[in-house]
């Protein structure tokens, strides 16, 4: 029972890991423009289809798509910002309800392009197991946990450190003082878009490498980066990691201790829980959010 | 007395011409049928969307509910038909009280809270296999019956059914509108805060809403169980029950008591005969381009933009024959 217990704490640590880059983006843009991309979760799953192009057609590993993923994801990522910037009034919900039917777009186009069939990767490297001690899991699932890790890290730096991070802080805790000490708003909220494509593409093609891939997944990964980044509190970076490690262990344990069906019951009453007892996260800055 | 007589002739319309000429192809009466289903929900949630101020993305968990609910006691107790799909909307009203902690949220949060209890409620609809028949799913759920020696179990009763479901949904949310208490929403709406200084129970009042848009929901959700006779969790809770209706209400203008009717029915019946035969799988795809259209270019919605329309056409109609006027 102990191995039990152990095992799952630890392949809910590497999923949490893989939830963490899937809510990056999401966490990002919702941080610093206080707009939730509901279409982020399709984002993530068109760098996914991106990897499983590259591998079906050009029978490449899916890892070399990453450049074309980038392209591809970025692109959206700006045309998901400038569509976002011509809402003239009621900004808060209508970009919710913009980028729902932007999700619905992504999600159809994706079912048109590839039909609704299940993919998952067919190279049998990342699949291999790897033993620490006691504890399993497959050679991609360490991967994306890794690739989570520095990605997670390097965002944190690029925010806090780096001229466009405390720009775009800036921009997010007042815009007018902002332009006033010359620093362009819309120029640094193309910029979030794109850092959030990009850490979307990576997201996707680690998710391809990882499981399996169908149409629909983009509406639950969506929700999932979003309870994540609830979870954490708005503008904390490694509050995502946190949060995310957090679902992935309770996602883990309920699994393992009760059934399977339960597990997006789980995240879902976490979720609640939180919104209501917690409405500023776990690492969130105090203020009114209710 | 003038909106008298217009009601009269739509009454006349819709329960006695429209009927009449449609009596007899099936195949446009269920594209009907199917159509007002969405507009009783759109109805609902422009309810709870224009007087409570709150934008859901969840009504699905209450069709769900409601139409379970009404499924279950008409199959495991016997309930009369009716009276089973008023108990379906009481069932989705009490489902509600477990979304109040919600109402402390606002905006944006609220949307994707009550999304969380869609799902909640569509897994356990799937893990109660002893009541719900789990993801096998509720077969034969009795028709709409024979009351009067009228067949409410054909096309054209159930058409009369749900017209009725939403005209009576369409007077009440007028009545509600017009009344003191919709007065205090709509100031909510400038301020919620400087309404509750003047002494109005926000929160009793947005919950109220929240009911009452479950109620019809659940209504209509139950509507549907006897007149397909088939549920399962993933058709009574699919998202589709959310979207349909919100891209509707939105279309049609959601702070206008006709907008959602309309937009449903125009919606629904374009996606079905235009996007449909266009594009087999994928065609909601078209729904998202339309909601974003929507959104971008007439935030307000179709109908206040054809009244705006017409209002300045006719104001330029009348300046134009005396152009040499000064007057005017």
């Amino acid at each position: 029972m102990i191995e039990l217990i152990l095992q799952s704490l630890y392949s809910g640590l590497l999923s949490g890991g893989s939830y963490a880059l899937i809510a990056l983006g999401l966490a990002l843009v919702f941080g610093t423009m206080k707009i939730i991309n509901l279409a982020h979760g399709e984002m993530v799953l068109l760098a996914a289809y991106m990897a499983y192009l590259m591998e079906s057609k050009l029978t490449l590993s899916p890892i070399l798509a990453i450049p074309l993923a980038l392209v591809v994801s970025c692109l959206v990522a700006v045309a998901i910002y400038f569509l976002l910037s011509r809402i003239s009034k009621n900004r808060e919900l209508n970009s919710l309800i913009l980028t729902f039917g932007i999700g619905i777009i992504l999600t159809n186009a994706i079912l048109i392009i590839w039909s609704a069939d299940i993919h998952s990767t067919s190279s049998p490297g990342f699949q291999e197991p790897v033993v620490l001690g006691p504890l399993f899991s497959m050679r991609s699932e360490l991967g994306f946990f890794g690739v989570s890790i520095v990605l997670v890290a390097a965002l944190w730096w690029w925010l806090s450190r780096s001229w466009y991070g405390r720009a775009l802080r800036a921009v997010s805790s007042n815009r007018d003082a902002a332009k006033l000490m010359g620093i362009n708003p819309h120029r640094t909220e193309v910029v979030s878009f794109v850092v959030a494509g990009i850490l979307a593409s990576f997201a996707g093609v680690a998710l391809y490498c990882t499981s399996v891939i169908q149409p629909s997944l983009g509406s639950s990964l969506t929700s999932k980066a979003f309870i994540i980044t609830v979870l954490a509190g708005i503008g904390s970076i490694p509050g995502v990691l946190v949060g995310a490690i957090l679902i992935g262990i309770a996602e883990a344990m309920t699994v393992t201790l009760y059934s399977s069906a339960l597990q997006e019951l789980t995240s879902m009453v976490l979720f609640l829980l939180v919104l209501f007892v917690l409405p500023n996260g776990l690492f969130g800055a105090a203020g009114r959010r209710g | 007395m003038k909106q008298r007589t217009q009601i009269v002739i739509l009454l006349v319309a819709l329960y006695v011409v429209l009927p009449f000429l449609l009596k007899g192809n099936t195949y446009v009466m269920s594209i009907l049928v199917a159509s007002l289903t969405i507009a009783g929900v759109a109805l609902a949630w422009a309810l709870l969307g224009n007087l409570g101020g709150m934008v859901s993305f969840g009504h699905a968990a209450f069709f769900g509910v409601g139409s379970y609910i009404s499924a279950i006691v008409t199959m495991k107790l016997g309930v009369p038909i009716f009276a089973a799909i008023l108990m379906g909307g009481f069932g989705a009203t009490i489902a509600s009280i477990a979304v109040l902690p919600a109402l402390r949220l606002s905006g944006p949060y609220f949307a994707l809270a009550i999304l969380a209890y869609a799902h909640i409620f569509k897994i356990l609809a799937t893990e109660f296999t002893s009541v719900t028949g789990g993801a096998g799913g509720l077969l034969g759920i009795p028709p709409l019956p024979t009351l009067l020696g009228f067949n409410f179990g054909s096309k054209l009763g159930a058409y009369l059914v749900i017209i009725t479901i939403i005209l009576v949904f369409a007077f009440i949310y007028a009545r509600i509108r017009g009344s003191y208490y919709g007065f205090a929403l709509r100031a909510m709406h400038e301020s919620e805060d400087a309404t509750r200084v003047v002494g109005v129970n926000s929160t009793l009042l947005k919950a109220l809403m929240l009911f009452l848009s479950a109620f019809m929901t659940g209504v209509v959700g139950a509507f549907n169980a006897h007149y397909i006779n088939f549920l399962e969790p993933d058709y009574a809770f699919h998202i589709g029950w959310t979207m349909l209706p919100l891209v509707a209400a939105i279309f049609g203008g959601y702070r206008t008591l006709s907008g959602p009717l309309i937009g449903a029915v125009v919606v629904y019946t374009v996606d079905q005969l235009v996007f449909k035969s266009l594009i087999p799988s994928g065609h909601q795809i078209m729904l998202g381009v339309l909601l974003g259209i929507i959104i971008l270019f007439a935030p307000d919605g179709l109908i206040p933009l054809l009244k705006k329309t017409v209002r300045r056409v006719r104001q330029t109609g009348k300046c134009r024959p005396p152009q040499t006027d000064a007057t005017c």
